[in-house]
């Protein structure tokens, strides 16, 4: 174009601009789009083309299998790096802007060092750590550092001293009563924690800003409907709710994530719609609206930013829910077994908690570290996100 | 006679009031109330008055943010000119009748400014994409064309290129301001709104928007309307100027006359309220009292008459036009029942002595500005009257005694538009019988 550069407002011709540019999409949309292809075609050949048992990759020889909550995982990831993280790089001065505001939140850094470790173990540590295998010889060892009486394990291997075993590197963390590495277990429940965490957050979201937006939109008796059935699915008994699927079909990981995520997304979805109301309400809206924005434009363009920002806080606040309700779950013995969660981990070490309290307290502290962070991250990401909120409660 | 851009011609705006079960229609908060204005090709006027007037509702409507009630408003930019009227009688031109391809049109041709520069940026949003979102939502697909559009803008209203990445929260108010004008042209409308866009701002950066605005309308052949509630910053930048008054224009005309020779009283004293760098002129002229009616249940008559320090006298009563304005309010204080007869007579007993009934009446006199007797005998007596009945308890008689006996002819009558010039118009009954204006003059 050889008027690039010196384009001015009052020369462009509007009749020669058609309006077929609406539905151009934008580089995030593009490389989602193109990334999740290869996992939805991965997804329906482990679907419809592998056996039951077969590993998903065996067709490259590899015997590492996906079930259906890590597909749902590897999306939501996917969501995360192509609307979170990359914005984030593409808005250099916001970004900036941000972390200036988060960094005076000290606790909150270390908090965020600590999630960062949790979600790289999550993804990196079941690729290289082998899957923690039974071995009843090695059962009860101590963690390193530490000692038990000599006739708690099987057979010790560490050093033995003055009739007590000491705990080696081999197993940092000590093991299980069935002779499974502590640490390698919690690195495969940081796995669990992540997917908790990412994938009820997407539907939460995604449930809660969809009919939020809507209902404020939508306004007079839709709006009331709508509202009452948030009011009913706050006050579902959900754990009896469970329990009865449980019964019904047994409950995995995913059945645990779908259900309470379903039943979770009512106060986002009332946060949601009292936020956009007020929204809509700022002379930016109408600015867009006077420029010719569709409501949907106006919606999608501004209202869903701008709610999304505030409600990262309370869905930050939702997810040590889940990771507690999850343990409290696995503690009770109410679950999937097989699932290697910290809760399990738990569970399978009460019992030996007076001569082996290692296996309770290692994923208990974890666990306690995660969820404090998570509060911390929330407590924080409301002061840089929102200012306005926190000069409003001071 | 040339075409003007903006016609605007008995516009409305009423909100429905709904009470109970079925959300029944109780009645409707007139916030406008049948308004007609022109604004010519490059032409400023502005639309001035107190808050709650409804200035702001009239631009909404205008510019169809809000759908109007009733009325017309004939937009002849953007490619449709001179077009006539068809054989019903509607404008081919009637915004308020535009389908979504043709607002789609008007919006190229008609922006708005608004007041508070702190909320009229999305915070998420930098400044750049947020005027360049007008141009994409309007099909301009080229991202680097659109950047290009928007810079040089930035540039013109006095920011610089380099700001287009910057977010509204690193700016300041007058610098929101000339983005928010960056906004308003960038889709190079004929008309521009401009809702109190300098109330927000310090004086000093007042005067740097308000000749920023000057210069670009200048250079780019825009009309304007400009509302704003401040007489000295209409003087500045306005060609003509209407002011309203609960939901009506009440006097319209070119700024220079209306300030040197203004007709309607509010318009006086609005005026009377700027104030003078002469620091021996007594400050503020004329003093509005009462409080301004609500637009729910507008006054009788004349609109102003509550308020009016003009307020006429009836046949054959001539006195002081203070206790004229005073007998009036003293009037309807007493019909709405607001004059608490005991709590009179407490004020007065915590000034010393047990009150008698005369010092009551003086204190009832002084509270409303009424001498202590007034000129004329059947009046006097009138009052007399009322306050008899006011101190025997009974507030209600008092009250239908005066709502017969005391009346204005301006509570009565509804004041017609009276031409005073061919280009200035207002509506007050002081004016009946001079040249009445010939219905709709700008119809043709």
């Amino acid at each position: 174009m050889a008027t690039e550069g010196s384009e001015r407002f009052d020369q462009v011709d509007w009749s020669d601009i058609s309006r077929s540019g609406r539905f151009d999409l934008s580089i995030n949309s593009i490389g989602m789009l193109l990334t999740t292809l290869p996992v939805a075609l991965l997804a329906v050949y482990d679907w419809q083309f592998t056996g039951r048992r077969t590993a998903t990759f065996e067709f490259i020889g590899l015997d590492r299998t996906l079930e259906t909550v890590d597909f749902f995982f590897i999306f939501t990831l996917l969501l995360a790096f192509w609307y979170l993280v990359l914005p984030l790089y593409q808005h250099p001065r916001m970004t900036r802007y941000y972390w200036k505001e988060f960094k005076r939140n000290r606790p909150a850094v270390v908090s965020m060092i600590w999630l960062g470790i949790v979600f790289v173990g999550g993804i990196v540590g079941p690729l290289v750590m082998s899957a923690p295998q039974q071995e009843l010889l090695i059962a009860y060892q101590p963690p390193v550092f530490t000692s038990v009486v000599e006739s708690t394990p099987a057979t010790c291997v560490g050093d033995v001293m003055n009739g007590r075993c000491y705990g080696t590197w081999q197993h940092p963390l000590g093991t299980t009563n069935a002779g499974k590495d502590v640490l390698t277990m919690i690195v495969y429940g940081m796995t669990i924690s992540m997917q908790i965490a990412f994938i009820t957050t997407t539907i939460v979201a995604t449930i809660g800003i969809t009919f939020g937006t809507l209902s404020a939109y939508s306004g007079g008796w839709v709006d009331e409907i709508m509202m009452r059935f948030v009011d009913i699915i706050l006050s579902f008994p959900t754990f009896l709710m469970f329990l009865l699927i449980l019964y019904i079909y047994g409950g995995g990981l995913g059945m645990f994530i779908v259900v309470f995520s379903l039943f979770a997304w009512g106060g986002t979805a009332r946060y949601v719609r009292s936020k956009s109301l007020s929204i809509s309400e700022e002379e930016f809206i109408k600015a867009s609206r006077i420029s010719g924005a569709s409501t949907y434009q106006v919606i999608r363009g501004h209202v869903v930013p701008n709610v999304a920002s505030s409600i990262i806080t309370q869905l930050t606040l939702l997810i040590p829910g889940f990771l507690l309700f999850e343990a409290q779950l696995a503690f009770l013995g109410v679950g999937d077994s097989s699932v290697p969660s910290w809760g399990q981990l738990i569970s399978a070490g009460r019992s030996d908690l007076s001569y082996a309290p290692w296996i309770v307290l290692a994923p208990g502290i974890v666990l306690f570290l995660t969820i404090l962070a998570f509060n911390f991250l929330g407590d924080a990401l409301l002061d840089a996100l929102n200012p306005e909120a926190e000069a409003e409660t001071e | 006679m040339t075409e003007p851009l903006l016609s605007v011609r008995d516009l409305k705006k009423h909100y429905p009031i709904r009470k109970g079960l079925f959300n029944r229609q109780v009645g409707a908060a007139r916030a406008v109330d049948g308004i007609s204005f022109d604004i010519a090709q490059g032409e400023a006027l502005g639309l001035v008055g107190e808050s709650g007037c409804g200035k702001s509702t009239a631009a909404s409507s205008v510019i169809r943010l809000e759908e109007p009630t009733s009325g017309e408003v004939i937009f002849n930019g953007g490619g449709r000119e001179s077009a006539t009227r068809n054989p019903d009688g509607t404008h081919p031109n009637d915004v308020t009748k535009f389908d979504d391809e043709e607002l789609m049109q008007f919006r190229r041709g008609a922006q708005m400014i608004f007041q508070d520069p702190s909320s009229s940026f999305d915070p998420r949003m930098s400044v750049g994409n947020g005027v360049g979102e007008l141009l994409k939502v309007h099909g301009m697909s080229d991202r680097h064309r659109r950047r290009a559009i928007v810079e040089d803008l930035l540039e013109r209203v006095g920011l610089s290129a380099s700001d287009f990445d910057r977010y509204p929260h690193e700016f300041s108010g007058g610098q929101k301001q000339r983005i928010a004008l960056a906004r308003a042209l960038v889709l190079n409308p004929d008309l521009i709104i401009a809702d109190e866009p300098v109330s927000a701002l310090d004086v000093s950066i007042q005067a740097e928007i308000l000749s920023l605005i000057n210069d670009l309308q200048d250079e780019f052949g825009l009309s304007l309307l400009f509302i704003s509630h401040d007489m000295s910053v209409i003087r500045q930048i306005c060609d003509r100027v209407a002011v309203m008054y609960l939901g009506e224009i009440v006097e319209i005309g070119p700024v220079e006359e209306i300030f040197t020779n203004p007709q309607h009283p509010y318009t006086e004293a609005l005026l009377s309220s700027i104030p003078t760098p002469d620091p021996r002129a007594s400050i503020g002229g004329i003093e509005l009292k009462g409080t301004v009616p609500s637009p729910t249940n507008p006054p009788s008559g004349c609109r102003f008459h509550t308020r009016c320090h003009k307020v006429i006298q009836p046949d054959g009563v001539d006195i002081d036009q203070d206790d004229w304005r005073g007998v009036l309010n003293f009037r309807e204080k007493v019909i709405t029942g607001e004059i608490d007869i005991e709590q009179v007579r407490e004020n007065v007993a915590a000034g010393g002595s047990g009150p008698s009934d005369s010092e009551i009446r003086a204190e009832i006199r002084r509270e409303f500005d009424i001498s202590e007797t007034v000129d004329d005998a059947d009046l006097e007596e009138t009052l007399s009257e009322a306050m008899n009945l006011l101190l025997g308890d009974n507030a209600e008689m008092a009250g239908e005694f005066l709502s017969d006996e005391i009346t204005t002819p301006c509570a009565e009558t509804e004041p017609e538009t009276t031409v005073h010039t061919p280009d200035h118009e207002s509506a007050c009954l002081r004016h009946e019988g001079q040249a009445a204006a010939e219905p709709n003059p700008a119809d043709d």
